[in-house]
């Protein structure tokens, strides 16, 4: 089993080179290589494809890749190599499930399978996007906890402490992780929730030494929270990234690397970025130890994954590693919308049932690109995640034709997607749910939904 | 081999991302005696442009596009010290980096490149950029543009000590700041006192070739 002393090891003694060569000379070359070699194919009729050949393709792509470019540490400025035998078995080796939580909200988060009747496990909440207030983390994080569905919850970033923007990597950010830490707990206390695992591990450190000093447990992360660690695209960490993770699995806490490989990018199209998505689990079981990981592969252009590529490349990720592993994987999905609009709850409709139909978990959702403070609300992660409910066990076939149905209404909104409105505006804060005008939108929603055979709750 | 078969020469090198190329094909421009503006006007830009057009369609990506800039680069730094200083090959020099605190490189490396595609001189920086650094670089290339980009929430206040560090210095109106990256906006733009904000590669080139315009 490959540890983290290994891992110091092969980033101290790999091969040297510049990332830039490792970038562009190594991973992106040997990327196309593979998606020719084994005659990867996308096809835009089948943004949800259902061909078990083709997703074993991409594992083993993803397999032969890693073992072919290494991860690369920007630190030293070498290669964290890894042998096909030493990523095999750590295929073999990864946690079949782990437990989260307290009490009563003390759960087993296992993988998935391809049609699994199981339902997903769902980390809700904003994937880390920015609000602008104590008040609107509160509200923000209440709101989550009290989905019923809700199996973790994944928080906003607090962007201020004391009236001034934090800085990175300074006592501002330190004060801030703490900060978040608390009223993340405090805001599940004051639902009722208080065993609910906090799984993102604090979005407002960034820096090592803000996610070190914040886990301090008079804060009230536990062991039983989950500790997400980000590697950066393509297949890069530093010795920063790696102190994190030295520090939770001092701590004995579940980590999960997450990674945003973006459709475009190092890993050219959509065939390469599926490869790609699949090496970095494989990067995050050996290179983090991580217990469960969590993709968000992302569109350049439309900085989210409800795009027809982005559909393949989430079912495509998920069956390779749900029909070949048993890594525990969540997949993050980001609208291009906003909320209290009809498109933005499309578009985490349409990304879920491509996750939850290939045998992934999730979590969701980062709304309009997650650009903006405050435009979220609890309404489109409880809405991802009844969607989740509601097709766990749909064939892939099926699916697909939803997804493409689900693409009619919003495909060609992509490039200038209607921004909706922010928290205060669509979120009544005193009596916890949407305004008016919101449950509206999501009334004629859920009717759009039944229309193409997805039955939700009934909205109040 | 005529001056318009070299030219093809210097396009293809970028057009098949090829430095080596690049560079075999400058040498032969400056053996042969070609003038280096005419090397670059007629073989070297259309050709990155080009590159820049495809990028921008999803034709290619981000690889093929910053491999051309590489052999860009190679061809241009050999030609540049032959063309007299009173003679203008680009548009203007911008610095280019990530802010302080920030590892985020991709978004970066695509504006950058795509600025260099464009015509613009381009000092980049890298990742983890010092706000004084920016500035230093800045005043050093003479740069008309200084352009900050930030992927976290918890970064982007760094855009605004650029700005507060410009003017502190009294050389605020000597460098353009434009800002960009996942979590800014225009509003987070006007806020910090910007000269612009980037909300993609697309726009971040319109919004250069605005600024330096101004300059």
């Amino acid at each position: 089993m490959v540890q983290i002393l290994d891992v110091m090891e092969k980033a101290l003694e790999g091969t040297p080179m510049s990332e830039s060569d490792y970038q562009l000379r190594r991973f992106a070359p040997k990327v196309q290589e593979k998606v020719k070699e084994y005659g990867i194919e996308y096809n835009e009729k089948t943004p949800i494809p259902d061909d078990g050949s083709l997703a074993d393709d991409v594992f083993e792509a993803a397999i032969e890749l890693l073992a072919d470019v290494g991860a690369y540490c920007t630190s030293t400025a070498r290669v964290i190599s890894y042998s096909e035998e030493e990523i095999r078995r750590a295929i073999s080796e990864a946690p079949k499930e782990i437990e989260l939580g307290e009490g009563r909200d003390r759960r087993k988060l296992r993988g998935r399978k391809v049609g699994d009747k199981t339902p997903p496990w769902c980390l809700l909440g904003t994937g880390g996007g920015a609000c602008s207030s104590d008040k609107s983390f509160i509200t923000l994080v209440e709101g989550y906890a009290e989905i019923p569905e809700t199996n973790g919850i994944t928080t906003p970033a607090i962007t201020r402490v004391g009236g001034m923007r934090i800085r990175p990597a300074s006592p501002l950010e330190i004060l801030g992780a703490m900060r978040n830490a608390v009223l993340a707990r405090e805001a599940c206390n004051r639902v009722g929730r208080e065993g609910i695992p906090i799984m993102n591990s604090l979005s407002t450190a960034e820096s090592d030494i803000a996610f070190a000093a914040a886990l301090h447990p008079k804060f009230g992360m536990r062991r039983s929270d989950a500790y997400m660690i980000c590697c950066m695209d393509p297949l890069k960490t530093d010795f920063a990234r790696l102190n994190k993770v030295t520090t939770a699995l001092s701590l004995g806490g579940p980590i999960s690397m997450c990674m945003g490989p973006l459709l475009g990018g190092y890993a050219g199209g959509t065939e390469g970025t599926a490869v790609s998505n699949v090496a970095h689990h494989l990067m995050g079981i050996l290179t983090y130890q991580s217990s469960w990981i969590l993709p968000f592969p992302l569109h350049l252009r439309y900085v989210s994954s409800s795009c027809r590529e982005l559909l393949w490349v989430i079912s495509a990720t998920g069956q390779a590693i749900s029909r070949n592993s048993h890594i525990i994987s969540l997949n993050l999905n980001y609208t291009s919308a906003g909320p209290c609009t009809p498109m933005c709850l499309f578009e985490t409709s349409a990304s879920v049932i491509a996750a939850v139909s290939s045998g992934l978990s999730i979590e969701s959702v980062g709304v309009a690109s997650n650009r903006y403070e405050d435009r979220t609300t609890p309404v489109e992660p409880r809405i991802s995640a009844e969607v989740g409910h509601a097709v766990a066990g749909m064939k892939l076939s099926d699916a697909n034709a939803i997804a493409n149905k689900l693409l009619a209404k919003y495909e060609s909104k992509l490039a200038n997607p209607p921004l909706g409105k922010d928290l205060s505006e669509c979120w009544d804060a005193g009596r916890r749910r949407p305004t008016k005008e919101y449950t509206s939108v999501i009334r004629s929603y859920k009717k759009s939904m039944a229309n193409l055979g997805v039955e939700l709750k009934e909205e109040l | 081999m005529d001056e318009k078969e070299v030219q093809k020469d210097l396009a293809d090198a970028i057009l098949s991302y090829d430095s080596v190329a690049a560079e075999k094909a400058a040498k032969a421009a400056i053996k042969m005696g070609m003038d280096p503006l005419n090397a670059i006007e007629k073989g070297l830009s259309p050709a990155i442009e080009d590159v820049g057009d495809k990028f921008e369609k999803m034709e290619i990506y981000l690889p093929e596009l910053m491999l051309a800039a590489d052999a860009m680069r190679t061809a241009m730094s050999l030609l540049l010290p032959l063309i007299p200083k009173d003679k203008a090959v680009s548009k203007g020099t911008v610095v280019i980096g990530t802010v302080q605190g920030d590892i985020h490189e991709i978004g970066k490396n695509i504006v950058s490149n795509m600025l260099m595609a464009s015509g613009f001189n381009v000092e980049d920086l890298g990742v983890d950029v010092k706000t004084a650094t920016f500035v230093e670089e800045a005043q050093k290339a003479n740069a008309k543009i200084i352009g900050a980009s930030a992927l976290m929430s918890s970064t982007i206040g760094s855009q605004k000590d650029i700005i507060d560090y410009l003017t502190s210095m009294k050389i605020r109106k000597k460098h353009a700041v434009m800002v960009g990256g996942g979590p800014t906006t225009g509003q987070w733009s006007k806020e910090i006192g910007a000269d612009g904000w980037g909300e993609d590669a697309a726009t971040t080139v319109k919004l250069a070739n605005k600024l330096i315009k101004r300059k």
